[in-house]
């Protein structure tokens, strides 16, 4: 049971990260690389303002920012299921493969003339669930899940030779690369409410399925056998959660791309808010997850403007610090 | 192991008595007045069997295209006599991207297999660590006009001596052995990756679409002045290397044996990385981050090459054929398309990477 004062303390940090989420959407609803400024998008918000800033700021910012926070939530929340199963702290969509493998699917299915917005989603789920019982298999194989390192090794190397993979699949289509090319860095940029709106319902499913095994999975911490003893049954979460993450990471890839380090950042910085009881840093998740990626867009769009960077130049700029001091601690953290 | 005992027969039934040195199984000693040098017989046979590969498919190379050449016309395109079209298509197109490709080739597999040496661990390779993304990040700021004024070869070797000064000053703690120095080089070549982009997406389309198939690993927009550059530099690295070849085997041992064998340790080191290090920010200016080549030419090497040694000849010499074969398919496969090298190594190297990773004793070199 979570101690009151404890409970106390944890909302105050979800209250605050709240906040903060939402000054984040409103600085992405403000700041564009366009010439709107700041002054007519508050003016828009206020209830007036022109034509064009309303339209920029309503439809392009507005589901851009609603994008930014399912893709964060999804891939926060991915990551922190991921590494729950794997008890990797370095266990991260983007660093396993499992980003790369929805990619990759979804460059067949271009190549082999789809570009239905559903269709693409059900691939890129399918993709990432292979890519996942791909790494976690190698993972179970021969002891390479008993050290963290060497499966981000594994991952890296399946990353590799599968973004080669997709590059060389683009070569033989022209028109699937011009399709693609701005897909596969990842990005916001550009995306409808209906790309969204064709992922939800997967994204529901998944959070169903969270809330049932976010117990056992806190149970499946303290070791395989005390899980057994306390009633669950290791085998079947682990293949829930490996749904789950399908469905989380899929969805995501499918509207905005390979997105890496935010499955790798988000848990971490729960984790060191909330400690480690998933059910508690799960709902922190929730909230550092679209703030990281939101921040990331807002500035994205900054930098370079008028032109915009790719979200995952971002993404990895905060993230691969974060994963070397990981890497760099005398005691990898087991989970 | 019927090999040794066979050649080592052999060697017995030649003794003669002035052979006051006996050489080890499997060798044989030149000796000319005071000075000798041991020549390993599988070693020497690897290294001479490479070569005739590299030669044959250099021909291949220079024969196979769009345009299809025989044999006989290239040669006598080579020498000067032959017809104009077929003279133009072997001096002016193939035959400077071939030596680009050779030198790069050799370049990448040399330093990996010094790098493999230094830190006794065959995944630890300057593609790997990181250290051709921080070449190329540096070089893509010199072609996009954000370089201090410096060529791109200056500019590489700049990139990869801060790219291996990062990895090698973060993993300080753990030393050089084991995984977490791979996985903090992981990180230090994401940093520099995404750098890459951002300097990209600075630029106007057409100078980032220039220089986009440099940046996966292509010999294509090879600039010129960046060939003659690497090819000093190999023409000092590879005997450099070569030299230090005793040295290298002893880094094997631990340290202490090392040591007590009377190695420089900590020169010599310093003499390793900073070979590596150069060779693949010269060889990253030419044909950019084709780091796969790092981890399959020294593969290759120490499968037909002799254990007894650090196949460093031979890690050159399967570096340069392997780089010559993945860019004739490069350009054969999809042809008139053209697949950047890197990715043909990717998608060969990637594999094989895996299956390193996967399979038992897969620590340490060979």
């Amino acid at each position: 049971m979570i101690a009151s004062a404890e409970r106390r303390r944890l909302a105050g940090q979800g209250l605050t990260l709240a906040g903060l989420l939402l000054l984040a959407c409103l600085a992405s609803l403000l700041w564009g690389a366009g010439d709107v400024g700041a002054e007519r998008a508050l003016a828009v918000l206020a209830g007036h303002g022109d034509e064009e800033a309303r339209f920029v700021v309503g439809t392009l910012r507005g589901s851009r920012t609603l994008v930014g926070l399912a893709v964060g939530m999804a891939l926060g929340v991915a990551g922190a299921l991921l590494q729950a199963v794997s008890r990797n702290p370095l266990a991260e969509p983007g660093l396993l493969g499992v980003s790369a493998g929805a990619a990759f699917a979804v460059a067949i299915a271009l190549l082999l003339g789809t570009s239905a917005a559903t269709l693409r989603v059900g691939v890129a789920q399918l993709g990432a669930l292979l890519g996942c019982l791909c790494v976690l298999g190698v993972a179970r194989f021969r002891g390479l899940g008993n050290d963290p390192v060497r499966l981000v090794l594994a991952g890296a190397a399946f990353t590799g030779l599968l973004s080669a993979l997709t590059t060389l699949l683009l070569l033989f289509d022209q028109r699937a690369a011009d399709e693609i090319r701005f897909w596969v860095v990842g990005s916001l940029s550009g995306r409808r409410l209906e790309d969204l709106l064709a992922v939800l319902p997967s994204l529901a499913v998944a959070a169903a399925i969270t809330l049932v095994i976010a117990r056992p999975l806190a149970a499946l911490a303290l070791g395989e056998r005390l899980a057994a003893g306390l009633g669950h049954h290791p085998g079947r979460v682990r293949l829930l959660v490996i749904l789950v993450v399908a469905l989380l990471v899929g969805g995501a890839t499918a509207i905005a791309g390979p997105i890496a380090f935010v499955g790798l950042v988000v848990p971490f910085a729960a984790r060191a808010l909330a400690g480690p009881d998933i059910r508690r840093s799960l709902w922190l998740c929730l909230l550092l997850g679209p703030l990281m990626v939101i921040i990331a867009d807002v500035i994205s769009r900054r930098l370079v403007a008028p032109s915009e960077l790719p979200l995952g130049v971002l993404t990895a700029l905060c993230g691969a610090p974060v994963l070397i001091a990981v890497v760099r601690r005398r005691r990898l953290p087991m989970l | 192991m019927s090999l040794l005992v066979q050649s080592s027969s052999s060697r017995l039934g030649r003794t003669r008595p002035e052979d006051a040195v006996a050489s080890p199984r499997g060798t044989r000693r030149l000796a000319w007045r005071g000075l000798s040098i041991l020549l390993d017989r599988r070693t020497l046979r690897a290294n001479l069997l490479l070569l005739a590969l590299v030669l044959a498919a250099s021909l291949a190379y220079l024969c196979l295209g769009e345009q299809i050449l025989s044999p006989a016309d290239v040669l006598a395109a080579l020498q000067g006599t032959g017809d104009d079209l077929s003279t133009f298509v072997v001096d002016a197109l193939r035959l400077p991207r071939l030596g680009a490709a050779l030198a790069t080739g050799a370049a990448f597999a040399l330093a990996g297999c010094l790098m493999q040496t230094l830190a006794a661990n065959r995944l630890a390779t300057p593609g790997i660590i990181g250290i051709d993304n921080g070449a190329t990040a540096f070089a893509v700021a010199s072609v996009v006009g954000l370089g201090v004024g410096l060529a791109p070869p200056a500019m590489a070797l700049a990139g990869a001596a801060t790219a291996t000064a990062l990895t090698f000053g973060l993993a300080l703690g753990g030393g050089t052995q084991g995984y977490r120095f791979i996985v903090a080089g992981i990180g230090v070549g994401a940093v520099f990756g995404a750098l890459t982009n951002l300097l990209l997406a600075r630029v106007a389309i057409d100078v980032a679409n220039a220089a986009y198939p440099w940046t996966v690993g292509s010999l294509s927009a090879r600039p010129a002045g960046a060939v003659w550059t690497l090819a000093v530099g190999l023409a000092i690295g590879l005997p450099v290397a070569m030299a230090l070849g005793r040295s290298l085997s002893l880094m094997g041992f631990s340290e202490s044996v090392a040591r007590s064998l009377g190695t420089r340790l900590g020169r010599r080191r310093a003499q390793v990385l900073s070979t590596s290090v150069v060779l693949t920010g010269l060889a990253v200016a030419v044909a950019g981050p084709v780091g796969m080549v790092g981890l399959l030419g020294p593969e290759l090497a120490r499968h037909l090459a002799s254990k007894r040694s650090v196949p460093v000849l031979a890690s050159a010499l399967s570096g340069a054929l392997i780089m010559v074969l993945a860019d004739l398919a490069g350009r054969l496969m999809l042809s008139p398309l053209e697949i950047p090298v890197g990715i043909v190594t990717a998608v060969v190297g990637g594999p094989w990477l895996l299956w390193i990773l996967i399979r038992p004793r897969s620590h340490g070199v060979a």
